[in-house]
């Protein structure tokens, strides 16, 4: 499709892969960017990417969000997607990385509390933070598990906690938002872009509750035509995760490419290339050739990446 | 850290006099950037004066009240020609279902045309707290048309490059703050809030508006190392550590009950407007039932960010207690002593 090769032109050719046109290099977008570029079979682009990602990469294993800035790390589990993903097209020049990115994130963990009346979720289950020594939130677990279950840590503890914490951080009526359900018993309201992403992460998993079924059905009800580029990409993934990507989401994909201005962004691209992989995008991908679709583990050992 | 200069005590009746002039010290030092900032602080007034403007709606002449409001404050327009002015408003967690959570695009068009006139460089920035898809807040809130519609730019704090200031507050554990180079850069940040309710520390005005400068990047979503640092401590640290700030305050609609984001919209009619915070933030939890000596933050930020108390508050324009409409909160204990004494009479 032309606009998607439009996009992988802009992103290959790109130097500061940023949040916005014009902007300083940033690893979220860069991650994705690497991605995307993967996904679609671009190997020496993303492999440049991946590099340039490596670049930013601490000593400790952990990745900040930005070219001189450090800290905090949770881009980590992005860039551990982003150079799992061009592992499994090359030859992995980049498994220290890697390694050390996964061995930073089983490190870190987000500040638990016991039980609080006033709050509706489980604080005492452990996620990931936005900034160590904070509580854990919806999307730094949702891309954490997704970098865990892409390095064969489906089974993992840490894996598996996480996606317990996602379950009971949707709302009891679908969707999520940051990361509240419900404070002094009154429930909060849905966003689509965390919705997608922890849908993406739940990939594979059961939930006798419902909340992810009806999470699914609020992103199927709620995407549109017009939904931001952003929300429509982790929504679109989201429900590509669980196999109910609606028919009409290369036409809605094409519309937000086609957008100027603020959402022409090389972040908000990536993000619309990796949506058109459907089922293929390496960020629900990876997960899935680990878990097989009759349930039979087929992933690589935990070692593989490590 | 700012320097007390004790004044004696003006009863409610005989408001200390403010002369123009004395603000307008005040207002040429806020726009004389960080340099004009350490001038500033140690001229911090023992009194202060805070506008109310009733009866207005967000299709009326509302720049007119706004430019009224900012001239009775002591702004000086000459001093604006060619600044840099960041309107920064709060979208926080915009639904186009609860226009109540978010400033409203007519207050944030009036003011821009305001300071535009003034020939300064506008522009509208926030870091939202909740909402990554920044796009999505921007549509949500109405915000998108009404940005086109004037050639507004709008700055996303929450991806901006950042530099680090110490800490000036020293209330929390915090040693200095990461703020966006715009907010940096600006010449005057003018917190345009809206006037809510506010579940953990009461209300939410003018200072804790500023919660939104600081990046997501470097925060979080929510922005939750200022919830582990204190709420209170933080909100006076981030403002005793921005330089050269204003507030217009969208009380049109304001929000009751739990705010800031599932209250109940609260009309009002009000716009607030003021060259110090803690003097606006003040008269505005007065005008909704709120002792301000009871607000944590507000404690903090008596005589450090401004005066908080009544008689050091100059009213122009509406007398707070004449507009006073107390607004319902949550029936939790640590909320409800926050109100004014009985016998505080408003109209």
């Amino acid at each position: 499709m032309p606009w998607i090769d439009d996009i992988l032109k802009r992103l290959a050719a790109e130097t500061a892969w940023s949040y916005r046109a014009g902007g300083t290099l940033a690893a979220e977008p860069l991650s994705l960017a690497a991605l995307a570029l993967a996904g679609h079979g671009h190997i020496a682009d993303s492999r440049r990417a991946c590099q340039r990602l490596a670049s930013l990469a601490n000593a400790d294993g952990s990745v900040g969000p930005k070219l001189g800035e450090p800290a905090p790390g949770w881009p980590t589990g992005l860039a551990v997607l982003a150079w799992t993903a061009l592992a499994n097209k090359t030859p992995d020049p980049f498994a220290d990385f890697s390694k050390r990115g996964v061995a930073w994130l089983l490190a870190s963990s987000g500040e638990t509390s016991p039980r609080n009346a006033d709050i509706g979720h489980d604080s005492s289950l452990r996620g990931w933070p936005w900034v160590q020594g904070t509580h854990s939130w919806i999307e730094p677990t949702a891309i954490n598990v997704l970098a865990l279950k892409a390095t064969g840590r489906n089974e993992h503890p840490r894996t598996r906690e996480a996606v317990r914490l996602l379950i009971d951080r949707l709302l009891p009526e679908g969707g999520c938002n940051y990361g509240n359900t419900t404070v002094f018993g009154q429930a909060l309201r849905p966003h689509l872009e965390p919705s997608g992403l922890a849908l993406a992460a739940l990939t594979g998993e059961g939930d006798a509750s419902g909340r992810i079924e009806r999470t699914i059905a609020y992103l199927e009800q709620t995407l549109n035509r017009e939904t931001t580029s952003l929300s429509l990409a982790y929504g679109l993934i989201g429900l590509a995760a669980h196999d109910r990507t609606p028919r009409v989401a290369e036409a809605w994909l094409e519309s937000a490419a086609g957008r100027g201005g603020r959402e022409a962004a090389p972040y908000k691209q990536a993000l619309l290339a990796l949506a058109a992989l459907k089922g293929e995008c390496p960020l629900i991908a990876l997960s899935r050739t680990l878990v097989g679709s009759d349930g039979c583990q087929q992933r690589r050992s935990p070692g593989t990446h490590s | 850290m700012t320097t007390h200069i004790p004044a004696a005590p003006h009863s409610a009746d005989s408001p200390p006099t403010l002369d123009r002039r004395a603000l307008l010290v005040g207002g040429g030092a806020v726009v004389a950037g960080l340099g004009g900032y350490q001038l500033l602080k140690p001229l911090w007034q023992p009194h202060s004066s805070v506008f109310i403007a009733k009866g207005q709606r967000y299709d009326g002449p509302i720049e007119q009240t706004i430019l009224d409001g900012l001239l009775a404050g002591g702004l000086d327009p000459r001093a604006l020609a060619g600044r840099k002015v960041l309107l920064k408003v709060n979208l926080v967690e915009p639904t186009r279902t609860a226009p109540q959570v978010t400033t409203h695009p007519a207050m944030v068009l009036a003011t821009a045309e305001v300071f535009r006139r003034w020939g300064a460089q506008v522009v509208v920035g926030e870091a939202s707290g909740h909402m990554r898809d920044t796009e999505m807040a921007l549509v949500e809130s109405g915000m998108t048309p009404a940005l086109d519609s004037a050639g507004l730019e709008f700055v996303d704090l929450n991806y901006e490059d950042v530099a680090w200031v110490k800490n000036a507050g020293r209330a929390s554990k915090l040693d200095g703050f990461y703020l966006p180079r715009p907010v940096m850069e600006a010449d005057l940040i003018v917190s345009m809030p809206k006037l809510k309710t506010h579940h953990w520390v009461g209300l939410t005005v003018s200072l804790k508006n500023m919660y939104g400068v600081l990046p997501g990047i470097k925060y979080g979503w929510p922005k939750n190392v200022l919830h582990h640092a204190g709420i209170p401590q933080t909100v006076f640290d981030i403002n005793a550590s921005l330089p050269k700030t204003i507030a217009v305050v969208d009380g049109i609609v304001g929000m009751e009950g739990d705010g800031p984001i599932m209250g109940s919209p609260k009309k009002l009619g009000l716009i607030v407007v003021g060259t110090n915070l803690a003097a606006v933030d003040a008269t505005c939890a007065r005008i909704i039932g709120l002792d301000p000596a009871r607000v944590n933050y507000l404690q903090l930020s008596a005589d450090r960010i401004g005066p908080i108390a009544e008689g050091r508050i100059a009213q122009r324009g509406e007398d707070w207690r004449q507009v006073a409409s107390p607004f319902v909160l949550l029936d939790r204990p640590e909320l409800q002593r926050l109100r004014l004494a009985p016998g505080v009479c408003v109209s």
